[in-house]
């Protein structure tokens, strides 16, 4: 009897087994068809809408072309626009358009899609990028031209980012709220296939695709037929799944993996320059920290050095502003830079009346300086949120430490008084990023430090909309910055590097990682071995 | 209740008397974890992070730099609170629910019943990750929601035993002798009822440990720098490859204290002999 079941359950697993590989793809089929981890930052992102969306994931530039896309030297090449003008005034900008370029769902790209296309912008979170354009006429099928309500240094910046990637207007109008989410159609080098938000994103090759830039060395349709991006919070987690084969490639790597990973055989780490700056936004309109006094406390409380050595190993920067420091409107007048100071942080509390307690908590007539700290899942996260709970503690503020999960969080922050401190990451290399996260009409989320102020809001106006050129514009935003850095409204914690690893055995990279990031106009030209 | 001869029977049995040593380590750790610990568990030290297990710090450091031994003390104090209290209080309730449905019956019992089997049907770290979603992360929800969560077994178990206990003769004459409900309940019912509820409070607790370490790894349990064995494993999966011993020690006092908890309540199942009793609820 025993016999009897024991053959019987080896026979199952044969047909098992056999099943299961039948259902397998071949290895011929599975050639070009690559598994990629998203950045942990975008694990939860919950829309491909360009339009719409305040939190794109990495997968949209394979998705959506742009008019124009950065390179690493910061110039500008075309993508959907072939060349580009503009009037010694700046008042009018002339795009030539790329010919015979169609959307995924066929629909052809002309500069009739254009004048769809900006006025959609109107009223979104993301209008900001496109406000000094006035109006936009077609001079012929493939030009259009802008006339600006005011001269817009920043035109190709914002012409390049991934919130400027073009929809097809036609799927974008069937599919209204749900452009996104269950579909998305660009022109881009790769078609949506499936998108389950936190999980997964499979695109398969733009079979047509003939508008990739200069920056890539491949002209057609990328050499990947299929690529799975999935969504791994964990970095450990994600980690383990290059080291076992599980994934090719790592669009991001904690710089605390950089040893491990660069002696893993057959494993490929590249740095790139950062974009990230991590900081703490201080919700200005509770208490304790609607008293300047205990925002400075706070934001000279945080030892960046202690961080960066510690955590990170030296490498990556020291975050003493709200900008990455490559950035010219990051060179400050020394004297507002935010630095690590425990007698000024001291000092400041003392000042403010908050009276050192024998817990190691301070307390002012009753009430114990201890306040809440959200960050979000992820390992970066809890590391350097507990770290700046001890830094914190040091001073005299305890902390109460809450754990969100990244698609959650969002929420939270529109409550506008649930927080009082949050540790954030934001990545990007413009100095708008100030109007964005501090700007009073975005209070709550994204200005999660909740500042309105008439003095800052005039600033940041002048930055956004009175700048003639793109010198004025640096002036204008290092003023701003300036104002903001003088108000405590933030902590700056640390500036990583950008890291991302691959198998060398499977995948063969360009030689060189082109643009800011490695987006499509990278990933064009990736192979599978 | 256990009598003084059956205790000494089940400390004098081998897997009984190696247990009880084990879970009286933990609880000594977890009552005077302040004068046992060496170091302070949240005082961090960044330039001693990771460091192996040495004779200063005998379980290494972890990856701020503390002391791994001393947070494996606070963290037995933060596991064991948390399991006793929530089990306490799902035993309390379940007993007063399920002894009042089984002695009024009626449509009282049919709503408890109803709600039990309900919730009988959910695995328990489920009914504990809905309960946390509503109410928030920290180590008070998480008691309440262990407590909730085994609040079906208890009830479950009370009520049976009531259920065979009402109609025996002394309730009856007690009944005639114009005792009230509660005296009736609380004085001849519960107390009859007690011991399989309490050897399945037990063994319940063990299981509650492993629950409060599931949910302190997803970070909803214990926030730092209050240390628990489960977000101490959690912290530790991120530096597995540099410093294991970080999951490792945390991961070997949950399974040990589980263990040890469960070869306990077998004993004592045996000594008293009410494995059927368990088994029929």
């Amino acid at each position: 009897m025993r016999y009897t079941a024991k053959a019987m359950l080896l026979s199952g697993s044969a047909l098992l087994s056999a099943g299961l590989l039948s259902l397998a793809p071949s290895a011929s089929a599975m050639a070009q068809e690559a598994i990629f981890v998203m950045p942990a930052r975008d694990v939860g992102a919950p829309s491909y809408n360009p339009i719409l969306g305040t939190r794109l994931n990495a997968a949209t530039t394979l998705i959506f072309d742009r008019m124009v896309i950065q390179d690493a030297d910061q110039s500008f090449h075309g993508q959907l626009a072939t060349s580009w003008e503009t009037s010694a005034d700046g008042l009018t900008w002339t795009f030539k358009l790329r010919p015979n370029v169609k959307f995924h769902d066929g629909e052809p790209f002309n500069a009739a899609t254009i004048v769809w296309w900006l006025p959609k912008f109107l009223g979104t979170e993301n209008a900001f990028m496109t406000d000094a354009i006035d109006k936009v006429d077609v001079i012929d099928n493939l030009t259009v031209k802008f006339t600006m309500k005011n001269p817009d240094p920043n035109m190709l910046f914002n012409m390049a980012s991934s919130f400027m990637g073009i929809p097809s207007p036609k799927s974008f109008d069937q599919l209204g709220d749900k452009f996104g989410v269950t579909g998305a159609v660009g022109t881009g080098p790769f078609k949506l296939e499936s998108f389950v938000v936190g999980q997964q994103t499979v695109l398969v090759r733009n079979e047509a695709y003939n508008s990739a830039s200069d920056l890539s060395v491949n002209q057609g349709p990328a050499k990947l037929k299929k690529i799975t991006l999935r969504e791994i919070a964990e970095d450990s987690t994600a980690f383990l799944e290059l080291k076992t084969g599980g994934v090719d490639m790592l669009l991001s790597v904690p710089t605390d993996f950089l040893p491990r990973l660069s002696s893993e055989k057959g494993t490929k780490v590249v740095t790139l320059p950062g974009t990230e700056v991590y900081y703490v936004a201080i919700n200005t309109s509770v208490e304790p920290f609607t008293d300047i006094k205990v925002r400075e406390a706070m934001a000279f409380a945080i030892n960046q050095k202690e961080i960066l050595a510690s955590l990170f190993g030296g490498v990556g920067e020291e975050a003493h502003t709200f900008l990455i420091s490559g950035l010219a409107e990051a060179k400050v007048d020394p004297k507002l830079l935010i630095a690590y100071d425990p007698a000024r942080s001291r000092k400041a509390l003392d000042e403010a009346g908050w009276v050192m307690s024998s817990d190691g908590v301070r307390a002012k007539a009753g009430t114990r300086l201890q306040v809440k700290l959200w960050t979000q899942s992820g390992t970066e996260f809890k590391r350097i949120t507990e770290v700046v709970q001890a830094q914190l503690k040091a001073v005299g503020i305890g902390t109460d430490i809450t754990a969100f999960d990244a698609a959650t969080i969002t929420a939270q922050y529109r409550k506008k008084t649930e927080h009082q401190l949050a540790v954030r990451v934001y990545s990007w290399a413009n100095a708008d990023i100030l109007d964005w996260f501090f700007a009073g009409k975005r209070a709550g989320h994204p200005n999660h430090s909740m500042w309105v102020n008439a003095t800052s809001e005039a600033l940041n106006e002048k930055a956004m909309k009175g700048s003639r050129t793109w010198d004025e514009r640096v002036a204008n935003f290092r003023a701003y910055h300036e104002n903001l850095l003088s108000q405590f409204v933030f902590a700056p914690i640390y500036q990583p590097v950008q890291n991302f690893a691959y198998s060398q055995a499977r995948i063969t990279m360009p030689a060189t990682v082109r643009g800011t990031r490695l987006q499509s106009q990278t990933i064009v030209d990736i192979e599978k071995k | 209740m256990v009598k003084s001869s059956s205790l000494r029977t089940i400390l004098l049995s081998p897997r009984g008397g190696i247990s009880a040593i084990v879970l009286l380590v933990v609880m000594i750790c977890a009552v005077f974890a302040p004068l046992i610990a060496p170091y302070a568990y949240d005082i961090q030290s960044l330039r001693d992070a990771n460091l192996n297990p040495s004779w200063k710090n005998w379980m290494g450091t972890d990856e701020f730099g503390r002391d791994l031994l001393s947070r494996m003390i606070y963290g037995a104090r933060t596991s064991l609170s948390v399991a006793l209290t929530a089990i306490s209080i799902s035993v309390a309730i379940g007993m007063s629910l399920g002894a009042t449905a089984a002695y009024f019956g009626g449509a009282f019992d049919r709503l408890v019943t109803a709600a039990v089997d309900l919730t009988w049907s959910f695995p328990e770290i489920l009914i504990a990750l809905i309960l946390i979603a509503i109410i928030g992360p920290g180590l008070n929800s998480t008691m309440i929601a262990i407590s909730i969560a085994y609040l079906a077994q208890f009830t479950r178990l009370t009520r049976v035993q009531i259920m065979a206990l009402k109609s025996e003769t002394y309730v009856e004459a007690t009944r005639s002798l114009g005792a009230g409900h509660a005296h009736i309940i609380f004085r001849h019912l519960l107390p009859n009822a007690l011991t399989p509820v309490i050897v399945a409070g037990m063994l319940a607790t063990g299981d509650a440990i492993i629950l409060e370490a599931t949910l302190g790894f997803f970070g909803l349990g214990a926030q730092p720098p209050t240390p628990s064995w489960g977000a101490m494993m959690s912290s530790g999966t991120a530096q597995i490859f540099i410093a294991p011993w970080i999951i490792i020690f945390p991961g070997l006092a949950i399974a040990i204290t589980v263990i040890a908890i469960n070869l306990f309540g077998d004993a004592v199942i045996d000594v008293l002999d009410i494995r059927r009793q368990l088994r029929d609820s």
